[in-house]
Order: C-alpha cells, then structure tokens, then sequence
C-alpha cells in the first residue's frame, strides 16, 4: 500500500507541538515533507530545517542580465548598427547608457524574482493530494498538520506512522496519491 | 512582553567600570588628535591644515547629523524593530555641542587670522583666476545674498543650536519614558519627529554648502545636500551596527538583538548605497551632459591638471566610485555578510573609511597650486586628515560613551520594546 499513497498526515493541536514535532521529523532526516498551518509561524523554517530560497540568486543573475542588455543595447545601436553623433557626445558612453541600463536591471530583477519565485515554489498548483483529506479544510482554521510523502527516501510506512506518533501526531492518516 | 523587559533591565549596566575607562582612553586619543593636528600648524602652515580639520568635523558631524535622522525616522514612521538599538544614535547626539565648539577653531580663523583661508569669498579682496577680486565677480555679487560671512555664522551655528535642541528633545523623552513609562513622551517624540526631520533637511543642506561646496563658489549641484544627506545616513548605520557589534562582544547586547536585527540594519546600509550611488551619479551625469563651463570645472579639478595631464584625483574618483559604491553594494547583497558578526564588520569599517575618502575628494582639491592645479591627494598632508579624524572621533566617542551610562541600555519602557526584543524579520 506504501506506494500507492501519497504519504502520511498528522494532526497537530497546538503551535508548540507542531514545532517540536518538526524538529524531530528534520532530525530523522527527512526532506520531502511540509507543514500546513492556518497562520505563518515564526521560526517553523529553522525547526524544519530549511535553507534559504535561492531566489536571490535568481534575481541577481535577472538584474546582470538586465543591466548588461541595456548597455550592450545602447552600445550596439548608437556605435555599430546606426552611427550619429549626438550633442557631442561620444558614439557609446557608460555615462549616457547608464540610466537605460541601471531601469532595465530594475526590470529584470522584479522578472527574475517574480518568475523565479514561481518555478521555486511551484505555484499556482490547482491539485495537491492533500486536498483529499477531509479534515484539510481545518488546516486554514485552528488545526496544524505535518504530512510525510512517500517519496521521501527514508520514507517507511511503520516507521514514519511511528515517528510522526511519537512526535505527538493524531489522527495519522494515509493520503490517496 | 514585561518579562522581556525585566530580562533587558537586569543586564542594563553589566560594564559601567570599563565604559569608564575607554571613556578616558576616547577623551586622551581625541585630545592627542587635536593636539598633533595643532603642531601641524607649524609644519605644514595654516591653509592646509584647516582644510584637513573641516574634513575632520565633516565627517563626525556627517555621522551625527545621520544618527539624528535616523532617531527621527524611527519616530515619524513608528518603527518598531529598530527600538533596541535606537538608544545608542541617541547616547551619539551628545556629541552636537562638543563639535560646535570644536567647530570654533575654523570660524575664528577665518575671521582674525586670514579671511580666505578657508572660504575664499569670505574675503572680497581676494584674487581669483584672471585676475579679478571676489568682490567684483558677478557670480559672487549674485551669490552674495547667501554666501556671506552673517549668513556662514547663523547657516552653521543656528544649525548646531537647532540640532542641540532637536537632540534635547529626544533624548529627553527617551530617557524619562525609561523612569515612569508614560506614553506622552512616545507622542512628544512623534512630534519633535515631525517638525525635526524638516529642520534636519534644511539645515544639513545649508551645513553641506556652507562648509563644502562654497570651498568652490563658483560650481552649481542641485544635489549637493542629498549627497551630504546619504554620506550622513550610511556613515551614521556604519558607527551603529559597530556600535552593535561593540555592546554585543563586551555582553551588554547579548540575549537582546538577535539575527533579525542586524539584517535589518544591514537592509537598509545596503539600500543608502544605492541611494547614495544613485545621487552621486545624477549629479556627475547631469553636468557631464549638460556640458555647462560653470559646472565642470569643479570634476575637471579632480580629473586633470592644467596641462591635459591626469592628476591623482581621478584615480580617487574612480576609488569611490568602486569602493564606496560597487564593493558594499556585491558584499552587502548576501544575507550572511548582513548579519555574520565578522563578515558585516569590515564593510562597515571599509565604508567609513571610504566616506572620508569622499570628503577629502570633496574638500581637499580646493587646495590649488600656482598654476590653478588641485595639490595631489597622496601627501604628507593627508597625515592632518588623520590626526583631525582620530581627534574630533576621540571627543566624539568620549561624549558617547559619558552618556552612555546616564540610562539603560535600551528604551524599556518603549510600548514597541517587546516587538523589537521579539522582532522576527
């Protein structure tokens, strides 16, 4: 039955439970797992052991990118494609080309970061399993839950229901995939 | 919230004794500094020396001024996170009335002993290139309404009075909040917020023209005061995070600021790079494209020498343009250069430094040769800037860490102290 589920769901009271509760499934080891909870809990990242987003680093090679388009941009179309002189001033210049390049690396940025968020995060999901789990609903009200996906590799039926239940879970549950 | 707050009173005063001490220690360097910077006098004559202390008190008042500010935005916005390091900015603004009359020196100078030997349009007589007197230059006669020695005295002394004031005001309240916790004084600081950063725009953009561009009165920057404004912010977030750091390693911070607090301040040191990067450019773009001869002189001084050549102030410029803008902006864009102890100490040193580098760029080429050439940057002379900022920084640092024991270590009585004890970024 393992690999047919999804994987398992616990149900945590209260917000002290479920934070040492994930502290304990992180020190087992385990990566492919989340908690739902109705509100942002401070501090839950560290308990779950999470590293920082790379998102900034996909804003910092958005707002590269961006800056140098603008000032390969300027170069390419004022000194090579269509030479002029204007008040002049030099065919390329950083000076002049850095107004261009310094709003498109703004641009690229809030690209970079808006989309880079996305592809992290992997949102906007319409379907997750846990949505067939009829006490979800009470996940965006008062209760908190820990599930444990099966395709965790040290995910084992017994010993994640075990574990979960040592940690002060309730109601385990196992998720239809 | 009140268990943090007795937590933060009982660690408030773990190192009276050795603030003491380095008290004196800061009080003997700052005397030494002034003293050195006085025998220079007699080394390097009176010109030179005086420029390099106006960069001296510049730069601490520059700090000052930006501790000011930052007490006052805390208040205008009613910040919450930055409540536990606000009492250092304001133990800082004791230092207003010791540079005042530090800043005595100057003007007596310039008014018994040589009238031009700072300011030169404090003297109508004197010579300017092509042989006229400031007196009878029309760029001064039509500037004379605001560059003149009434207008210098009441621009910089009314300016510090003002700052004294404003500063009584806060730290004031402040301090009596943490003796009986009523919130009318959270409300006064609102208020002294509200009239105060008015006051502190105007009058640091006085202060900039008066002791800095008026070195050249010739030039035109509308940008000027918001160049000094951001050199007084970043150097005014640099003194504090070291200030953090200080407190953290003798103890007193320990259990009170934690990761969050730093990142914040290091947030917003990363963000006045960019707004300092940003007017520093528009005020070089701006003239570089406008071409105007009344407004390029002043980069063509510290660019080339009469003859076409390079002179030295051109690698300066290009030095701050790397260092006091690219090399924080990279080193400050990861998390743990914010909040690592270690790793956000050196930029903040780094920055410092390079905000004094900016000042000298800014002041010291007014120093010209006969030829109408800036003296180099690179000379013996360099040694007064030294000496003038470890002097005006000595008394500066001694009026600190006197006030520094008057009260707790941070406001804890503050309605916003257990968000800032608890702040979660």
């Amino acid at each position: 039955m393992a690999a047919n589920s999804y994987g398992l769901i616990a149900t945590f009271e209260t917000v002290p439970e479920l934070y040492h509760a994930a502290e304990q499934v992180r020190d087992a080891g385990y990566r492919n797992w989340d908690c739902i909870t109705p509100f942002p809990v401070h501090g839950l990242d560290k308990a779950m052991g999470l590293k920082r987003s790379i998102v900034p680093r996909i804003s910092l090679a958005g707002g590269i990118t961006g800056f140098i388009t603008g000032m390969s941009m300027i170069w390419w179309t004022g000194a090579v494609d269509y030479t002029l002189i204007v008040g002049g001033k030099p065919l390329f210049s950083p000076m002049f080309a850095f107004p261009v390049s310094y709003e498109l690396t703004i641009l690229f940025t809030a690209f970079a970061t808006i989309l880079g968020m996305f592809f992290v995060n992997g949102l906007p999901m319409h379907y997750h399993p846990v949505l067939k789990y009829d006490q979800i609903r009470r996940g965006m009200d008062d209760t908190f839950f820990i599930v444990i996906e099966a395709s965790d590799p040290r995910f084992n039926l017994a010993n994640t229901k075990s574990l979960l239940a040592k940690a002060g879970g309730k109601a385990i549950t196992e998720l239809e995939p | 919230m009140s268990s943090h707050a007795i937590s933060a009173s009982v660690t408030a005063h773990p190192g009276d004794s050795s603030t003491a001490t380095v008290a004196t220690k800061a009080l003997r360097l700052g005397l030494a500094g002034l003293v050195v910077t006085a025998l220079g006098l007699l080394v390097s004559g009176a010109a030179k020396v005086a420029m390099a202390y106006l960069v001296g008190i510049t730069f601490w008042t520059a700090i000052t001024i930006g501790m000011m500010l930052l007490v006052l935005i805390h208040h205008i916005v009613d910040a919450s996170w930055s409540a536990v390091i606000r009492r250092q900015f304001e133990h800082g603004l004791a230092a207003f009335k010791w540079l005042a009359v530090l800043f005595v020196p100057l003007v007596l100078a310039s008014i018994f002993y040589q009238k031009d030997l700072i300011w030169p349009w404090m003297d109508s007589a004197h010579l300017i290139h092509g042989g006229h007197s400031v007196g009878h230059d029309p760029l001064y006669v039509k500037k004379s309404g605001f560059l003149n020695t009434t207008a210098f005295m009441i621009g910089t002394f009314g300016s510090f009075l003002l700052w004294m004031w404003v500063s009584a005001r806060l730290r004031k309240a402040s301090f009596s909040q943490d003796l009986d916790g009523d919130l009318r004084w959270t409300f006064m600081n609102r208020k002294t917020a509200a009239f105060g950063l008015p006051i502190a725009a105007f009058s640091l953009t006085a202060i900039a023209i008066f002791w800095v561009k008026s070195l050249e009165y010739h030039w035109f920057s509308t940008m000027y005061g918001v160049w000094f404004f951001a050199n007084c912010i970043r150097g005014a977030l640099a003194v504090g995070i070291l200030l953090m750091i200080w407190l953290w390693n003798r103890g007193d911070y320990k259990g009170i600021l934690n990761t969050n607090h730093f990142y914040s301040i290091g947030m917003l040191a990363f963000a006045f790079t960019v707004f300092w990067a940003y007017i520093t450019f528009s005020q070089y773009f701006l003239i570089w494209n406008a071409n105007v001869p009344e407004e390029t002189f002043w980069y063509n001084l510290r660019e080339l020498n009469h003859d076409g050549s390079t002179n030295q102030w051109w690698y300066v410029g290009l030095v701050i343009l790397f260092g006091h803008f690219f090399v924080p902006f990279f080193y400050l864009l990861s998390y743990k250069h914010k909040v690592v102890h270690s790793k956000v100490k050196p930029i903040m040193i780094w920055i410092l430094a390079i905000i004094l580098v900016d000042l000298c760029y800014n002041i010291l080429p007014a120093l010209k040769d006969d030829h109408g050439d800036s003296l180099p940057f690179l000379s013996f002379h360099l040694l007064w800037v030294i000496t003038s900022v470890a002097g005006v920084g000595g008394i500066w640092f001694w009026a600190y860490l006197t006030s520094f024991p008057q009260t707790k270590l941070i406001p804890i009585r503050d309605p916003r102290i257990g968000e800032s004890l608890t702040y979660h970024e």
